[in-house]
């Protein structure tokens, strides 16, 4: 009698142990659970959501324990399948959060990209409109200077019609200065008025071509001897060159010769006709055609 | 010693009993019934990864699919009155639930991800 009941009771201890308990052998939901734990520890999540990482290590620790304490239970088993879920949910969010992370990074960057070569090109623009603004204002200025210079010439040619008589021929402009204008009978050296009168006739020449070349004649009546008057004509001639250069005309371009009597313009019977042929002729060259 | 010798057998068997029981309870604890909202969280759970797009995702429709699964499973273990395996199986369920979430959003990141740069190279690669 006692030994059935301590056999009994002996099944009842074995079969309540084997409900409780069951075996020793590691549930499969934990080998994956430790691998998934592993993994997830070595990608994002540690950087990307620790929190997660930490949620999943809790669930980890319960299935240990539990198969630790219980062996491969039922329990064991959900502990172990849901720690597996939870490092697999930490990889994922950790995954999520970093791709994120980086879309934002690509999106800004290509903002501040985008932002750069815009400002470049708005400097470039800008640069554009500037050179532009340069350019207008220097053909401006270039054309108010060609504006001045045909205002100083025109002006230049007025003055000097006042006291000499300027004449296109075929030999070039010629500008004729009477000789009592410029020297006392007999000298060649200039009136004091006769200065502010060549001043005109400089500045006139020099707004002409710079390259045309000019020659200043002199010219007498045909009283005293001809070699009197000669000398004196080129004397005269070359006075006024002289000077003219000293005013700005450029020495090479300016060339002084005498005539004498020679060339008469007027009858040197009379006193009218003689004054006219003492005289200083200025013969600018016409400009040469331009060479091919 | 006589009153020994008649109870000695009982003790010793009422001792196997009650390691036995405590046995038992060592290996089957929490035995309460799974509450109302532990249900309705899975359920939750369940819904958000289905309206997130779970089923449509090749790694996450698994997930959803044993969630849905063991979340039935759980309400036929509440029927038949076993508690410990429906509270095991809505652990299982909510956990995998949350897995196809987490899922469906990571791969919709990295889309998100991808086509930012696909944008930023043909914005950027347009320009000279």
């Amino acid at each position: 009698m006692n030994k059935s009941i301590i056999v009994k009771t002996g099944l009842v201890l074995l079969l309540g142990h084997a409900a409780g308990c069951a075996t020793t052998t590691t549930p499969v939901e934990l080998t994956t659970a430790r691998a998934s734990y592993q993994q997830a520890t070595q990608g994002a999540a540690a950087s990307h959501d620790p929190a997660d990482l930490h949620t999943a290590k809790s669930a980890m620790n319960a299935a240990e324990r539990s198969f630790e304490e219980d062996g491969n239970t039922q329990e064991t088993r959900d502990l172990a399948y849901t720690a597996d879920r939870r490092a697999r949910i930490a990889e994922a969010r950790g995954n999520a959060s970093k791709a994120t992370e980086e879309q934002k990074k690509t999106i800004d960057d290509m903002h501040s990209t985008q932002a750069a070569e815009l400002g470049q090109a708005n400097k470039k623009l800008e640069q554009q409109g500037q050179t532009m603004e340069a350019q207008a204002a220097q053909v401006a200025s270039e054309r108010e200077a060609r504006l001045a210079a045909e205002k100083r010439a025109a002006q230049a040619t007025a003055d000097l019609a006042k006291f000499a008589s300027i004449k296109e021929e075929s030999r070039g402009m010629v500008i004729t200065l009477s000789g009592g204008v410029l020297f006392a009978s007999g000298k060649s050296d200039l009136l004091p008025a006769a200065q502010l009168k060549l001043n005109s006739v400089a500045d006139a020449l020099m707004q002409q071509d710079p390259d045309s070349k000019m020659v200043v004649e002199g010219h007498t009546d045909s009283q005293g001897g001809d070699a009197y008057n000669q000398d004196l004509s080129q004397r005269r001639a070359q006075t006024v060159r002289d000077y003219l250069v000293s005013r700005g005309v450029a020495a090479d371009r300016a060339t002084a010769q005498g005539f004498g009597p020679s060339r008469s313009i007027a009858d040197n019977k009379s006193a009218e006709g003689r004054a006219n042929n003492r005289r200083v002729e200025i013969v600018v060259e016409p400009k040469s055609p331009a060479k091919i | 010693m006589n009153r020994q010798q008649i109870i000695g057998p009982w003790r010793v068997a009422t001792g196997y009993i009650v390691t036995a029981g405590l046995s038992f309870a060592l290996g089957c604890a929490g035995t309460t019934p799974p509450s109302a909202q532990q249900l309705a969280d899975v359920q939750s759970a369940n819904r958000s990864a289905t309206e997130l797009g779970a089923h449509k995702n090749p790694r996450a429709e698994l997930h959803l699919k044993l969630a849905e699964e063991q979340l039935q499973q759980a309400e036929r273990a509440i029927s038949d009155d076993d508690d410990e395996r429906a509270n095991g199986l809505l652990m299982r369920a909510k956990a995998d639930a949350e897995l196809a979430i987490a899922l469906t959003r990571e791969d919709n990141a990295n889309t998100q991800a991808s086509k930012a740069v696909e944008q930023s190279d043909a914005k950027l690669g347009a320009t000279p």
